[in-house]
């Protein structure tokens, strides 16, 4: 059976890995590739790499810090941050990323899923939405989460996957940073709106919202990022956590 | 008096060049996608292979290893296959050694629903669609195999990515995995050896799947 995916984040920005509070407030807690390396020896099924000044500052994915974490890496590695074209998703190909996230440009041009897809196959393309709770739904934001879009996120998912999206990663922004849980009603819509995996993400605590997110959704994977960078908790003991309620975890 | 000091170079990976031990397998991964044959040609490096990335499909005709890796989609890659399809067959026929993953192995069928060129046909059968209800099937999942090539790994999960899956229509399969039913995840035909999973990609337990495969080609060669 196909386990439950645990994924550590690497949020990086001038080479190095950040954790902030809701998208602010950035503080660096280490080296990508030293960080990638330590979370696979600890079990972690993949590892994201997030450039979250890309967008923004419109600069293209910190490539060259790509490829020095690809060099040490053998679990898959997914690239976000400033993919704007089928051509930025090749170079983070050629850069070692076996999956490449796209965001604001996603939202812009739509099209650019279906293109990415065709060209490199479903599988390695990933729709990564930043969603925040509006009465009773949740609104797409772009650029790092500083622009709203008039998108409704569970139907933004939807068409991302009919546009060619081989999976979603969902971050919550109300959630993000707070360590008080995932959004369970949001990754729950979303995930029930989608047949393709959805990676649940922002708030994790600890390993019982992991818990809670999989029991509650339909959510195949679980980001998270400060309770493995402050050592809060090893991937490891997350798993060890997760299997012993019951969770198929690797 | 001057002194000259010569510094020595060693070829990389200096150790398997020194005198009393044998020169490394070579490994030709027929680079015939878009993607990242990085991490393939990192992982059997590791595994004490001599890898070479290959974008001349016509350099395969002297190949003594050949590895097809997994990016890309069905036609996309047997469009860059096709040309050379008699090569290709010849050299799998001939008995060279050959390891396809993912959709490396789903070219050496008939056909496949996710597109429309033909496969290089040298297992009987056709690649379908995941029966499933989430597609792709993403993630790590159980390889149920009894094939020397898994011995001593530390876990039986692999990593996956794919949304097709093969149904050889002779007898090759030599491993399944359960995703809402069983799927073939690695066939075996003579001298080649198809994989669904990444074993590039499936840290320590890919990497001694790797290391027995080299071996094995340090036996036949």
């Amino acid at each position: 059976m196909l386990t439950k995916r645990i994924i550590p984040c690497l949020d990086v920005t001038d080479g190095r890995v950040v954790k902030g509070v809701k998208f602010e407030n950035l503080e660096g807690v280490g080296y990508p590739p030293d960080l990638a390396r330590r979370y696979e020896e600890q079990g972690a099924d993949e590892v994201v790499f997030l450039d979250i000044t890309a967008s923004s500052d419109a600069r293209r994915t910190l490539l060259e810090s790509v490829e020095r974490t690809a060099e040490k890496l053998f679990v898959p590695l997914t690239v976000g941050g400033g993919i704007r074209s089928v051509d930025d998703m090749r170079s983070a190909l050629k850069a070692g990323a076996d999956k490449v996230s796209i965001n604001s440009a996603a939202v812009a041009s739509p099209e650019l899923i279906g293109d990415c897809a065709r060209e490199f196959g479903k599988q390695c393309v990933v729709v990564a939405i930043d969603a925040k709770k509006e009465g009773d739904r949740w609104i797409v934001y772009t650029h790092g989460g500083r622009r709203r879009t008039e998108l409704d996120a569970v139907a933004w998912a939807a068409e991302a996957e009919d546009r060619g999206a081989g999976e979603i990663l969902l971050t919550s922004m109300d959630a993000d940073g707070t360590t008080n849980g995932y959004d369970i009603g949001l990754t729950a819509a979303v995930a029930d709106a989608v047949d393709i995996p959805v990676i649940a993400s922002g708030g994790c605590g600890g390993p019982e919202h992991m818990y809670e997110v999989f029991e509650q959704t339909g959510a195949s994977a679980a980001l998270a990022a400060s309770i493995f960078h402050y050592g809060t908790w090893t991937v490891a003991q997350v798993k060890e956590y997760l299997k012993d309620r019951g969770v198929l975890v690797r | 008096m001057v002194i000259i000091r010569r510094s020595v170079k060693y070829p990389e990976s200096t150790d398997s060049y020194r005198i009393g031990q044998r020169p490394r397998v070579k490994v030709s991964i027929a680079d015939y996608g878009v993607g990242n044959l990085h991490s393939i040609r990192k992982a059997l490096e590791l595994a004490g292979a001599r890898p070479v990335v290959e974008s001349n499909m016509r350099n395969l005709l002297d190949a003594e290893a050949i590895v097809f890796p997994g990016v890309g989609a069905f036609d996309a890659a047997m469009a860059k296959l096709d040309p050379y399809r008699d090569i290709i067959l010849d050299r799998l026929k001939a008995g060279t050694p050959c390891l396809c993953i993912c959709i490396g192995a789903q070219i050496l069928f008939e056909g496949s629903e996710e597109g429309e060129m033909p496969g290089l046909g040298l297992i009987k059968g056709r690649v379908v669609r995941l029966p499933a209800k989430r597609v792709p099937h993403m993630g790590w999942n159980e390889v149920q195999s009894d094939d020397r090539l898994f011995e001593g790994v530390p876990s039986r999960y692999f990593y996956f990515a794919h949304s097709y899956c093969a149904r050889p229509e002779e007898d090759v399969v030599k491993g399944v995995t359960d995703y809402e039913g069983e799927f073939p995840s690695m066939v075996r035909k003579k001298n080649v050896i198809g994989v669904q999973f990444h074993p590039e990609k499936s840290s320590r337990s890919g990497g001694v799947f790797l290391r027995n495969y080299v071996k094995h080609l340090e036996e036949k060669l």
